[in-house]
């Protein structure tokens, strides 16, 4: 395998290779040195919440719209506006584009 | 005391029912540098999951049944549960208060009691101990 040198780095994969071999020997012996005497299927192995009942595991994770909860709050009342126009009608959206396309159009006529 | 089956440290998780703080501030003493517990291997411990011994205190909130419960069945077996103070053991000045459903012993398997209001440090010590040999003959049982 080649070795690459880079002056100030070296990158060589069989060592590489070897490292996680031997991290991956250490994690499995410190693994199996663990509790063993949990019941799985039962409470033991649920996951802990100081006491509180554990949702299941799909109402468990944080959703990337969750990152941007402050940005929709301070912004809610220009969505909530924004969403009426958003009918999902078709033919609302072709009223929308022929009323700005009129609106261009007489724009530009009085400029012009 | 003998120790030879259970002979590995013992990690301790306290949970408050309730309780008006006076036990949990002498649970905190035992582990000041006065009497100090942890260089015998006693310790507290953040989850139920990495128990060997249940310390409850306070004489159980009504609010609070499902979550006792719910962390006693969290620890591994075998396990033992230690209630400290009067509260958790008879309801003391509270055991007719209608927000409580305690005492303890009425909800979860009790096999400790640590009496007092509060106990001391020395009192909770010995309870601890008592929990201890009571485990090493719960292991000691498993093995044979």
């Amino acid at each position: 395998m080649s070795v690459v040198n880079y002056g100030y780095a070296v990158w060589a994969p069989l060592v590489w290779i070897v490292a996680l071999v031997v991290i991956g020997i250490m994690v499995l012996i410190w693994r199996s040195r663990g509790q063993k005497s949990y019941k799985k299927g039962t409470a033991q192995t649920d996951v802990f919440l100081s006491g509180t009942k554990v949702p299941p595991e799909e109402q468990r994770h944080v959703k990337s719209e969750n990152i941007y909860w402050g940005f929709f709050e301070s912004l809610k009342e220009l969505y909530s506006g924004m969403m009426k126009p958003h009918t999902g009608i078709v033919n609302d959206y072709l009223m929308w584009f022929v009323a700005i396309l009129a609106i261009t159009v007489v724009i530009l006529v009085v400029a012009g | 005391m003998n120790l030879k089956v259970f002979n590995r440290a013992l990690w301790v998780y306290h949970l408050n029912t309730g309780s008006c703080n006076g036990c949990d501030i002498e649970i905190l003493a035992v582990l000041t540098p006065r009497y100090d517990v942890e260089r015998f291997g006693i310790r507290l411990v953040g989850s139920p999951r990495h128990a060997d011994v249940l310390l409850v205190t306070g004489p159980v909130a009504r609010s609070m049944e499902d979550s006792v419960r719910r962390i006693y069945a969290q620890v591994p077996d075998p396990k033992v549960v230690i209630v400290v103070g009067n509260c958790g053991a008879e309801g003391d000045v509270f055991h007719e208060a209608y927000s409580l459903i305690g005492p303890i012993d009425q909800i979860i398997p009790v096999d400790v009691y640590v009496p007092g209001c509060p106990p001391r440090p020395e009192a909770i010590i010995h309870g601890v101990v008592m929990a201890w040999v009571k485990l090493e003959k719960m292991v000691k049982q498993e093995v044979a």
